[in-house]
């Protein structure tokens, strides 16, 4: 009977190189941080938007319908507001007066009639969207800024048929 | 005079706690990292309203069309007229067509024919955009079948 050994060689500690691990986790830690959006910073306005193609339009019936115009130069910039045939003005006040105005015409927030009541948005070709959003939202209610609350008015919006562009 | 000796020793920190905290963080990041803002063009300066408020449901299905302009590297417009920014391509509003109706052809395909009635299509478009572009732009997706529409401003409180 033989007996082999085996020559063992002395245990050795095998050093990992930590370094470039903790460089690529920081910059892929880094780069998640930067990219974290706490919060989703996109708001929808909050009105029901049954945009209608000229072709399609149908004359809504027995319903109330309010028509908001907004006219504007070539660059789009405002030149007046109008709801129905009264004018009121082309400054940022203007906005607030259609307010005032839709307010007026349903009688008090909320009501329950004014489900009834669309507003068509007739503007220009040139007129900047932000007149647009700015007067379906002047129409659609107010921000109490002491409640922090909404007062709704009137949700339903629908464009007119849109203008031609300026000559 | 006595003098003392001192074993010079390499000191090696524990690094296995940092490692593990790091990893930690790096999971958390990754979790809740928002992936729904990649819909989000930061390009298109959206209209501020005050009465902008997070959708009280979210829609069932969603198409997000950013509209605006090109933009230099500078950050400064081109000078072209406003175009969608479909799929990391600029599409003229009038051409939109096709793009919408593979759009549609995919939502009918994932989710059935039906499903086209149920999507939301979300306008992002950029505050001094023509709002005859934008009319354009619904009458397009309306033509292609779409129905239910949301013009999304941005908080005056942002």
């Amino acid at each position: 009977m033989s007996l082999r050994f085996r020559l063992q060689h002395p245990t050795q500690k095998v050093e990992f190189p930590m370094a470039p691990l903790i460089a690529v986790m920081f910059q892929f830690l880094f780069f998640f941080m930067l990219n974290l959006t706490t919060f989703n910073r996109d708001r929808d306005l909050n009105s029901r938007l049954p945009v209608t193609l000229p072709a399609l339009s149908t004359p809504p019936l027995n319903i109330s319908s309010i028509k908001v115009g907004i006219r504007s130069d070539r660059d789009g910039n405002l030149t007046q507001l109008t709801l129905g045939s009264k004018n009121l003005g082309s400054d940022d006040a203007a906005f607030d007066r259609l307010n005032g105005e839709i307010l007026a015409m349903i009688g008090r927030p909320g009501n329950p009639l004014a489900s009834d009541i669309e507003v068509e948005i007739d503007a220009d070709f040139e007129t900047q969207y932000k007149y647009v959003v700015k007067a379906i939202s002047k129409c659609t209610g107010r921000f109490d800024p002491d409640t922090k609350q909404v007062a709704r008015y009137i949700e339903k919006i629908k464009f007119a048929p849109s203008h031609k562009p300026k000559a | 005079m006595k003098m003392r000796q001192i074993e010079m020793a390499v000191t090696r920190p524990d690094l296995t706690p940092m490692v593990a905290i790091v990893f930690q963080l790096l999971t958390l990041f990754m979790i809740i990292l928002n992936f729904e803002n990649t819909k989000s063009e930061e390009r298109i300066k959206l209209p501020r309203d005050r009465l902008a408020r997070p959708p009280a449901a979210k829609p069932e299905y969603e198409l997000v069309l950013n509209f605006g302009y090109r933009q230099l590297p500078s950050g400064e417009r081109d000078g072209s007229l406003p175009e969608v920014f479909y799929n990391e391509t600029y599409v003229d509003v009038r051409r939109i067509g096709p793009h919408l109706e593979t759009e549609k052809r995919v939502i009918q395909r994932t989710h059935g024919e039906r499903a086209i009635k149920d999507v939301t299509v979300v306008i992002r478009a950029d505050s001094d955009v023509p709002n005859g572009l934008v009319q354009q732009l619904i009458e397009e997706c309306q033509r292609t079948g779409f129905s239910k529409f949301l013009l999304r401003p941005m908080p005056e409180d942002v």
